[in-house]
């Protein structure tokens, strides 16, 4: 879960000795440390990809990670919508990712 | 360029479509809005609508007014039924 | 429960608002939707002349401190989607129920503006303050080697903090050019909008600018000329006005960029497309202010482009049109952190005056004042016509009122 983690810097005090939290994101199960978002807790572990477009299926992830482009919505504590930017992650939170929707009445899809 | 760059992320919209649809009717951003869907998703157009509106202004030739080209309108977040209802 | 006084936003603005009016006896709110008070002062990281670090995350820690220490409310992780007015009062409609103020402050800060791009919507691309708040907020890489697309004094200053944290930059390179770039896409374009910065820039950027440009046009179109293809290095990342990058590429996420060398007349060399590997890609299009909750809040606007584009009307002392309405901070104009510290500072004046809680005009003064020096001493300028802007919405509020008055 720190592949991706600021270990060093020549100015900023890094967190250190923060509680580690098990969360799962799609079934699979991850760590994380107490402070960090959805989000972070995700790219920590090199996760990139949090949704796919709801009609095309393309691949989202963090956009602009203040909670103004929605793009990184996932599901959690069975809420959908959640912004993974601005949601901490808890011990044992299921997280689980929007998918690509059937267009039924679409024009060409039958 | 590119004319199939998705210009709206939240509906997909391409720089082509909106283009096109502003040269055609010769449109203001909210027609363009109601036409193509651009800025009409889960963002609420907080990422694209500056993009409608410049493209507008060069087409349709809508200077920037100090009106706000596409309307704020409430909720500025989506929320779930449940919230406006009171939790 | 009602309150004296409603405020939006935890940043530099919301915060220093609160303390000074709590300082006058009034009763505040704080509302930000982020887990964290301090808004985008939180990332904030960079070296101010006399080499001492502006460190955003000790300042919001310091502004924080006074708001414990006068027991103001505040409410975070709190997102406010709706503003009504009624009879009098202020009604705050959030995810965690209705807030009810006599007097609101409207600090939500800026946006960013993106660049639309081929492939932008792979995870993986992000936007710069995206990557400024994973590295210093939350201390997580945007990734292991990335590239910077957009010449800004916005993306200069993050770009360093990604590298202070150990991130490889392949550079800070052009958009393509189309319609929605103009201004930001052009080599001389973007040369000139710096070279208009580099007196109020960190020192290296100004020696640069010492270096390679002179006072005459003529000049500055030589060294454009003359300007290296893989760019100059400002603390070792190589900024580079003659290199495009035209699609972002990938399977399921970032993997790469296409890149091209330009003239200084902007054409694309031929031959020189060529694809390089990164993990992620920052776009930085600068910040415009956030103004949708005033919006709904009726506020009337002032399109303002030294300003960020479409400003709140609002007077020198932070009040707008509307009865009870205040503004502070970037949605007021695209400026630094300590200006929006100022401006916060008066417009929490402003409310305890309205409120009959502060009768002592020398204080609004001498906070009004306070707000030019800031500006005049800012490190860093995001737009040269900054002071033109401000007094620009003077008149126009001045007008404003006076049209009020006639009944008009």
């Amino acid at each position: 879960m720190d592949a991706f983690r600021v270990t060093k810097h020549p100015v900023l005090k890094l967190k250190q000795n923060r509680k580690e939290i098990a969360f799962v994101f799609e079934d699979q199960p991850y760590k994380a440390y107490e402070e960090d978002t959805i989000a972070s807790a995700l790219l920590a572990n090199g996760i990139r990809m949090l949704r796919r477009h709801e009609e095309s299926g393309s691949p989202r992830g963090v956009y602009c990670n203040i909670g103004h482009c929605f793009e990184c919505r996932v599901t959690a504590r069975g809420e959908e919508g959640v912004r993974a930017c601005l949601t901490p992650v808890e011990d044992g939170m299921v997280v689980s990712s929007g998918k690509q929707l059937p267009t039924p009445f679409k024009e060409g899809d039958q | 360029m590119r004319e199939d760059m998705i210009i709206c992320r939240c509906e997909e919209v391409t720089y082509k479509d909106i283009y096109q649809t502003v040269e055609h009717h010769q449109c203001s951003s909210r027609e363009t809005k109601l036409r193509t869907r651009a800025g009409m998703g889960y963002c609420g157009g907080r990422t694209c609508r500056t993009f409608v509106d410049q493209i507008v202004a060069e087409v349709y030739g809508e200077p920037s007014g100090d009106a706000i080209p596409l309307k704020y309108r409430p909720p500025v977040r989506p929320i779930p039924f449940k919230t406006m209802g009171g939790k | 429960m009602m309150k004296d006084c409603l405020i939006i936003g935890a940043g530099p603005a919301g915060l220093s608002a609160a303390i000074s009016a709590a300082q006058n006896g009034v009763d505040v709110t704080v509302i930000d939707e982020f887990m964290k008070p301090g808004g985008r002062l939180l990332g904030q990281l960079h070296e101010e002349p006399d080499h001492v670090w502006w460190n955003g995350i000790e300042e919001a820690q310091k502004l924080f401190d006074e708001v414990l220490n006068q027991s103001i409310d505040l409410k975070l992780g709190t997102s406010v989607y709706h503003i009504e007015k009624a009879n009098d009062n202020w009604l705050v409609h959030t995810n965690e129920g209705i807030y009810r103020g006599k007097t609101l402050l409207v600090a939500a800060g800026a946006a960013e503006r993106s660049i639309p791009i081929p492939g932008w919507t792979l995870p993986g691309v992000m936007s710069i303050g995206a990557a400024q708040v994973m590295t210093n907020v939350h201390q997580v890489k945007p990734g292991h080697n990335g590239i910077v697309i957009g010449i800004n004094v916005l993306s200069l200053a993050i770009a360093r903090e990604l590298q202070l944290a150990g991130v490889h930059l392949q550079g800070i390179v052009l958009p393509p050019e189309h319609l929605l770039t103009k201004g930001v896409s052009h080599p001389m374009d973007v040369f000139q909008s710096l070279l208009h910065l580099t007196h109020l820039a960190p020192s290296p950027l100004l020696k640069w600018g010492g270096l390679l440009a002179g006072k005459s046009a003529f000049i500055q179109r030589l060294s454009l000329q003359m300007y290296p293809k893989n760019g100059f290095k400002l603390w070792n990342i190589s900024v580079q006005m003659k290199r495009v990058v035209t699609e972002i590429v990938g399977h399921e996420q970032v993997q790469g960029v296409k890149t091209a060398d330009l003239t200084a007349s902007g054409d694309i060399v031929p031959g020189s497309e060529r694809t390089i590997p990164v993990d992620f890609v920052c776009i930085a299009g600068g910040l415009y202010p956030l103004v949708e909750l005033v919006g709904v809040a009726g506020c009337p606007f002032k399109y303002i482009p030294s300003l960020g584009g479409h400003v709140p009307i609002h007077d020198e002392r932070m009040k707008t049109p509307v009865d009870g309405l205040f503004v502070a901070g970037n949605i007021t104009g695209i400026e630094s952190a300590k200006v929006a510290k100022a401006q916060g500072h008066l417009a929490g004046l402003s409310i305890s005056e309205a409120l009959g809680k502060l009768t002592e005009n020398a204080e609004i003064k001498r906070a009004i004042e306070h707000i030019e020096k800031t500006r005049e001493k800012a490190l860093i300028q995001f737009h040269p016509d900054i002071k033109k802007g401000r007094k620009h919405m003077e008149t126009i509020a001045a007008d404003f009122q006076k049209k009020e008055v006639s009944g008009q």
